[in-house]
């Protein structure tokens, strides 16, 4: 079984040091015998939310765009690499206003309750945040972790780590950090072999 | 003198539970002598996304022309801003976010080329305010957005001291803040603290 890869990138900036980050992790990915695909935000015709609760009553997004049909890609991925940078201490627009659509399936979970993982499931599927910041701050990603914890959360996927690279200003582009590239690739194909084993083991069972 | 209050309705939700919030300090401060008010519902605004491009840390100023062109200069004239959103998803709806990035412009101006956001005399003669409202009833339900909000605040020469925050979870349905026990009376409450201390401050 090919393990599944889906990058989505959430920068409006086109091979800038978020993008550049995520391409290491998927080569990585693509290295260990992942089937890899990417995904450019900005490139997407897709609205914010409305907060109108429709999908409160029937599971459904009343927005017709390009959205619903990322998160059936999503749904049918083993590993999701989600990557943005940081605008003002968050996530960028771009992404949040995608993971804000999220909000039928989250709908359908909790409320209309015909969605559901099984633990097994949330465990074979991993979600990874991809991350740069110009500040240097240690706390400067922390207000992301949140929305990206509830959309792992909504898609069924554990969490499983976030690459991250502050400083970037200092370090003049992710190209000048002394580790991340390395590490984020390397990234890349520890997670295949875990998913791998995972999903080795539960066939096995 | 005339105190300047622009604030901005951050909900895709017309008339929800962070706008009415926001209607209920609106309606206090207009209560108060001299005081003009603006409201601006961010949806209807015309405000794109920051593209990140950092033209602005060279140009001063902005590429893209939309909404921004307008708001820009009543940004800098306000003496009090409010903000307000919804929490979607464990931090600020992405209307607001996109409103925030966009004072990148202001950061630009402030950190990089070193220039004045607003006028000398004007420094530390401003206040924000920072309402939200969410469904979850976690008391860590806003500490996602607190950041953000900072950011589009100390941007615009509002100081970390003179930001006042009302943020009341566990409403979810429209119109549910219209049943909290506290919401209205510390949204009147602190409308009037803010008129008086902005006044004060513009006084002295």
């Amino acid at each position: 079984m090919t393990i599944r890869v889906l990058g989505i990138s959430g920068s409006p900036h086109r091979h800038g040091n978020t993008e550049t980050l995520l391409d290491a992790f998927l080569d990585g990915a693509e290295r260990a015998g992942g089937s890899v695909e990417k995904v450019i935000l900005k490139d997407l015709d897709y609205l914010p939310c409305r907060g109108c609760n429709a999908c409160h009553k029937d599971g459904q997004c009343i927005l017709k765009d390009d959205a619903p049909p990322l998160f059936d890609q999503v749904l049918a991925v083993n590993c999701l690499a989600v990557s943005s940078p940081i605008y003002s201490m968050g996530i960028t627009a771009e992404l949040k206003g995608l993971i804000d659509r999220a909000q039928y399936l989250w709908a359908r979970k909790f409320i209309l309750k015909n969605l559901y993982f099984t633990d097994e499931h949330i465990k074979q599927h991993k979600g990874i945040f991809i991350s740069t910041a110009g500040l240097s701050w240690d706390n400067v990603f922390d207000a992301a972790f949140p929305a990206i914890t509830a959309f792992f959360n909504t898609m069924g996927f554990e969490y499983y780590d976030n690459i991250i690279a502050n400083d970037m200003d200092r370090y003049q582009g992710i190209r000048g950090h002394p580790t991340a590239l390395a590490d984020a690739q390397a990234k890349g194909q520890e997670v295949i072999r875990v998913v791998e084993d995972l999903t080795v083991k539960a066939a096995q069972k | 003198m005339a105190i300047k209050v622009l604030a901005f309705a951050g909900s895709p939700r017309r008339h929800g539970n962070s706008e009415t919030l926001l209607d209920w300090v609106l309606d206090a401060m207009e209560k108060e002598p001299d005081v003009t008010l603006e409201k601006v519902v961010i949806v209807d605004a015309d405000v794109n996304p920051c593209r990140g491009c950092n033209a602005c840390e060279k140009l001063n100023m902005c590429i893209q022309r939309d909404g921004m062109d307008i708001l820009h200069d009543k940004i800098i004239d306000a003496d009090v801003i409010v903000l307000s959103s919804p929490i979607y998803c464990m931090g600020i709806c992405s209307q607001v976010k996109a409103l925030i990035d966009r004072f990148q412009v202001f950061r630009s101006r402030k950190y990089v080329l070193k220039l004045p956001v607003v006028p000398p005399e004007r420094r530390g003669k401003r206040f924000g305010i920072f309402l939200s409202t969410a469904g979850q009833n976690w008391d860590h339900v806003f500490d996602a957005a607190v950041p953000s909000v900072k950011c589009f605040f100390h941007v615009i020469d509002v100081k970390d001291r003179d930001i006042r925050y009302l943020m009341v979870n566990g409403v979810d349905e429209k119109g549910a803040i219209q049943n909290h026990p506290t919401a209205r009376t510390d949204a009147e409450r602190l409308a009037r603290e803010v008129i008086t201390d902005i006044r004060a401050r513009l006084a002295a």
